[in-house]
């Protein structure tokens, strides 16, 4: 698309749903109740792998209050196949046979109060046949401990066929891209480097906690759901009944964030099931501590090599990253291999070897979580790639420069780089830390140190957005599309530009809460998609809308290129304030699918994400506390359809990735989550934040983004983490390699590096 | 959380006579930040919560003592004893440790009489108050008896305090000359303490004349270090004498490893931190 000039894409407007959400009046679905609606409330299990051997209900049934206890083999009399998940159906409704992590749905008690239902959960009591667990990556590798018999692959993807029957593997996939020889790279190499990075697991903290109510009658099942993916609900619903999708609804309201904890079906199954046992509609709404046992991000573990010439280029890289996704895959193999092919870094290497494996364990599984794996992969690339850049005595932004992906170029997946900002994003990020000047690293026992690093992300591909715009015969409009605002502001972005492309200020035009009965197909609200994909569907929809009106106006006789006002249009066709004009669109972007030799592909995504992370700190070397005196993010945000959104996007992006790089860890003993809340699981505090926050945008073209924007929602993570660990060992010389980044760790660090380690205890 | 009955007596009297000494399913409730918490998790199912917010207001009130000390009424939210003049002036140190004390929804629901009544060593008031050598009165169905702030922790969450006991008020003396608290967490800022050191000192000329040490959060209990007081007795706190007041601490108080951090770590803490309370205390550069 060439550059226009736009009046209202361009602008930052309030948030269309702003004022309803401060006023406590917007519409989250963890808030509805219907009539004659029971509560559910879950059993889970105490351990982390093991067979069942029986399930006694009697006592939770015989409470007075109680309506129906629900097992797995009961599911099975409504729904006979009750196994769920988008890439693999791996995923019961409730635990059958086995149970594979601790905090699995195992039976569900269903109540008119909850209370009720919650004291009846715990009077259920199972029996188990403890099996033998894994829950490290690495060991899951070739452990004893088998967490699926057999692969069961969804066959909606043709990539995934040849897993199918698979048997006593944890690999649920593995994934591997060869550009150039790699191995002759590191034969010829001067420098050889290597070093191992792994990340803990995690959990998104939607503080509107996962929730779904099922209401079913013969031939339809309604459900409201906090999901960021209603298409797919529906989907996946109608798979499991047998049904048309048209027999399915699935429609949200506003939710109270996501970051990828909602989506696919995560309740919705479970809710559907007992609502079609109990004949009644059936909530099921999380607590913030069951969140833990339903979806987390991927610990990883990531080993890493570069062979480097004698003039500061990388000339190869050989990168193994292995992916612990938990009990059950959600879309862990999608992380494996979109987001494993940028695991080289954003660099022009010319040997790559890349081996990403998705492992099963028994932890609470993975899935997408804000970065959809790029963080975990940042983390490693970019302390590795400071590290080569010390040793070798380089600047680490001139090294980084040195061997920086510049458009033109191919990136590791052989898709050449269009529109990607990388070195402006680095320049801009030295620039704005001074990068320059002389740095004063303090004495004593305080000592000062800055970091930098940069990642990217491809865009999920190839993925589909439809919408329809309507115009009313008061000109007013509605947007009717399945993306979900999840806090993000897409209603609003894509009310601009609706607005723009029929030329009507912005107030007169509404955005449908996504209702699959209502709103017409979209992939999922996910990967920072939606502005390219979603934005451009509504573009094209409502230029759609805009040539039938061009038309109805050259039909009533006016005068080409008028500008009557839009009820004079309506009023002049149909004799009265009556009719409406509908546009409609499909974007697909165009894509290349992965050669599964080479894993190599021409056209593997339509945009690239950039965002760099500068950081200073200050590390109190008798303590290991350390803190951030400044956090710079510098993103690539192609044209922001509204920039104070998108700096939001940043910031949010940003401290979201400083929890998991400094405070955030679910623990895990003998298998059980330890700290399964808000009070022990530690989201940081207004304390913990940098004493200074910058966020810098660089606004350049995308060319076929659409009004030239691109997705802007993860980009803020990406470099955070290893930029804090840089900064860290330009501090005090010390090296994390674990995250979370803790005071602990960097004092025993330094003893270490002293000659007088800390005991262990 | 599952269903249970809530009391809401107007009286200390009433209060007292609707709990049993036999049945710990009965108890009482302050600002409910901690109960809640454990009862969430499962941990305490009650049949029945007292709760005191509606007994007489003078347990919710602040009054200066003649002897320059305090009288603090147990169901005094802890954002009072932030806000109040009165503590600021009589107990400086009490006021400042209530800026990091968790958060301000917290400070402004919780109350000082269940806070020393969870027996939680994580606290930051307890060794505040054992340093400063408060003393709680407890009312019961016999009667009111008195007890040191420091005698109050037998354990992890156990107290000297039968089930039909009740914290009524604490008594802060007049405050040391010099004090201070210094906290350090360690999983986020404003995370229950990996550690509290409190420190109380009256100094005779350059040395000290009278010395009262107390941990907290980083041993089963919060309590006085004796080794200290007695390293810091008429010393004129040279960087030796801290030293050697942080290396008695840290032999001293017992440690665990836990999800803050390993008792290894948690002992260089005490010994960084000792020093650092007691500069702190004495207006001496860190
Ligand atoms: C998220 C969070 C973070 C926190 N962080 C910190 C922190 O960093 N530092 C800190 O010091 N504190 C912290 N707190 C604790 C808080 O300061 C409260 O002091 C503490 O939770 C108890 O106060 P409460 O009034 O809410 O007690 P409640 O929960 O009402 O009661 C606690 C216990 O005391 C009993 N009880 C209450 N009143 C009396 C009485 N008068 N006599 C006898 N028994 C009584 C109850 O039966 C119960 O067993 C935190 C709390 C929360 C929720």
């Amino acid at each position: 698309m060439a550059e226009t000039s736009t009046t209202t894409v361009g602008q930052s407007y309030g948030r269309l749903e702003g004022h309803a959400k401060v006023t406590g009046r917007a519409d989250y679905i963890y808030n509805l109740r219907l009539p004659s609606m029971l509560h559910a409330k879950i059993h889970r299990s105490p351990i982390g792998h093991g067979r069942i051997n029986s399930i006694d209900v009697s006592a939770a049934a015989a409470m007075p209050g109680v309506h129906m206890v629900v097992t797995g083999e009961d599911v099975k009399t409504v729904l006979p196949e009750p196994y769920y998940g988008p890439a693999f159906h791996d995923q019961p409704i409730l635990a059958l046979d086995k149970v594979r992590h601790f905090g699995e749905p195992v039976a569900a008690v269903l109540a008119a109060d909850p209370h009720i239902a919650e004291r009846a959960a715990r009077l259920i009591v199972v029996d188990y046949e403890e099996l033998p667990a894994v829950y490290d990556e690495i060991e899951a590798l070739d452990s004893e401990a088998i967490v699926h018999e057999e692969l069961k692959p969804a066959g909606t993807f043709a990539d995934l066929k040849h897993l199918s029957g698979r048997r006593d593997t944890n690999v649920a996939l593995d994934f591997h891209l060869r550009l150039g020889d790699a191995d002759k790279a590191f034969a010829e190499a001067v420098h050889v480097f290597e070093h191992t990075f792994r990340t803990q697991q995690t959990m998104h903290t939607p503080f509107e906690p996962i929730v779904a109510i099922a209401d079913v009658t013969h031939d339809r099942a309604i459900i409201h759901s906090s999901t960021q993916s209603p298409s797919f609900v529906r989907y996946e619903l109608s798979r499991l009944l047998g049904w048309p999708e048209s027999n399915v609804r699935v429609r949200t309201g506003h939710l109270g964030g996501g970051f990828g904890a909602k989506v696919y079906v995560k309740v919705e199954a479970l809710a559907l099931a007992l609502s079609m046992l109990a004949h009644r509609p059936v909530r099921v709404a999380q607590t913030m501590e069951e969140q833990f046992y339903t979806i987390t991000k991927h610990p990883s573990t990531f080993r890493i090599r570069s062979a480097v010439d004698d003039d500061g280029r990388i000339v190869g890289r050989k990168c193994e990253v292995w992916w612990n996704g938990g009990a059950y895959a959600d879309i862990g193999p999608r992380v494996t291999q979109k987001s494993g092919f940028t695991a080289a870094g954003p660099y022009d290497i010319e040997n790559i070897d890349i081996d990403s494996f998705a492992l099963y364990t028994n932890r609470p599984p993975a899935g997408a979580l804000r970065g959809f794996g790029i963080p975990q992969l940042v983390w490693a690339y970019e302390s590795h790639t400071d590290i080569i850049a010390r040793e070798l005595g380089i600047d680490p932004i001139v090294f980084r420069k040195r061997n920086i992906l510049r458009d033109g170029r191919p990136q590791a997946v052989g898709t050449i780089v269009k529109d990607g900002e990388f070195e402006p994003v680095l320049d801009e990020t030295a620039r704005r830390l001074g990068w320059d000047r002389p740095y004063d690293k303090g004495e004593g026992a305080k000592r000062r140190g800055r970091g930098v690093a940069i990642g990217f992300k491809a865009s999920i591909s190839p993925t589909t957005s439809s919408a329809i715009v309507s115009v009313n015969a008061d000109g007013s409009v509605i947007v009717y599309c399945s993306t979900v605002d999840m806090g993000q502001g897409s209603d609003t972005a894509m009310a601009q530009i609706a607005a723009e492309v029929l030329d009507i200020p912005l107030d007169r035009i509404r955005v449908v809460n996504p209702d699959t009965d209502v709103t017409p197909y979209d992939m999922s609200t996910l990967g920072s998609r939606s502005t390219f994909h979603m934005g451009h569907a509504v573009r094209l929809a409502a230029a759609d809308a805009k040539e039938k009106l061009v038309a109805m106006a050259e039909e009533v006789g006016m005068p080409e290129g008028s500008n009557a006002p839009l009820p004079e249009l309506f009023i002049k066709k149909f004799g009265m304030r009556a009719g409406t004009i509908v546009g409609t669109a499909n974007f697909k972007p165009d894509y290349a699918p992965t050669d599964p030799e080479t894993g190599l592909s021409p056209n593997a995504t339509p945009f690239w994400m950039i965002g760099a992370t500068g950081a200073e700190v200050e590390v109190d070397t008798e303590t290991g506390q350390f803190t951030i005196l400044r956090m710079i993010n510098v993103c690539d945000v192609g044209k922001p359809i509204n920039p104070a959104v998108v700096e939001t996007q940043l910031s949010g992006a940003a401290v979201m990735q400083l929890g998991f790089t400094t405070t955030e860890r679910m623990i895990l003993e003998n298998g059980q989550l330890t700290n399964p809340s808000l009070a022990d699981y530690k989201v940081p505090g207004i304390f913990d934040m940098p004493v200074i926050m910058e966020n810098g945008m660089i606004e350049a073209e995308q060319h076929n983004g659409p009004f030239g924007a691109k997705g802007a929602g993860e980009s803020g993570t990406f470099g955070v983490s290893p930029a804090i660990a840089n900064a860290i060992e330009d501090a005090v010389g010390v090296r994390i390699a674990e995250m979370p980044i803790t005071a602990e760790a960097i004092f025993r660090a330094l003893r270490a590096k002293d000659g007088a380690p800390l005991e262990e205890d | 959380m599952t269903p249970f009955e809530l009391a809401q007596p107007a009286s200390l009297a009433e209060a007292i006579a609707l709990l049993d000494p036999n049945d710990t399913a009965i108890r009482p409730i302050a600002g409910g930040t901690a109960l809640m918490l454990m009862m969430k998790m499962g941990l305490y199912e009650p049949q029945k919560l007292i709760s005191l917010r509606g007994i007489e207001p003078r347990y919710s009130e602040v009054a200066a003592t003649a002897d320059g000390g305090l009288r603090i009424g147990a169901v005094t939210p802890l954002r009072q004893l932030e806000m109040l003049p009165v503590v600021a002036e009589r107990a400086p140190v009490i006021a400042h440790t209530m800026r990091r004390l968790s958060n301000v929804r917290v400070r402004n629901v919780a109350r000082l009489g269940g806070h020393l009544a969870h027996g939680d060593p994580h606290l930051d008031l307890p060794p505040v108050l054992i340093a400063l050598g408060a003393t709680l009165a407890i009312a019961g169905p016999n009667g009111e008896r008195t007890i040191a702030v420091e005698d109050l922790f037998q354990g992890y969450l156990e107290t000297a305090l039968a089930p039909d006991e009740l914290i009524v008020e604490v008594n802060v003396p007049a405050a040391a000359a010099h004090t201070a608290y210094l906290k350090h967490t360690t999983r986020s800022a404003d995370d229950w303490p990996a550690l509290g050191i409190a420190v109380a000192l009256d100094m005779q000329g350059d040395s000290v004349s009278g010395a009262r040490v107390a941990i907290g959060a980083a041993t089963d209990t919060p309590r006085r270090l004796t080794s200290v007081e007695a390293a810091l007795q008429g010393e004129a706190l040279s960087d030796a004498a801290i030293n050697r007041a942080g290396e008695a601490a840290a032999a001293e108080a017992e440690v665990h490893s836990d999800a803050r951090g390993s008792a290894a770590y948690k002992r260089e803490l005490i010994r960084v931190f000792t020093g650092r309370t007691i500069r702190q205390a004495t207006g001496r550069e860190a």
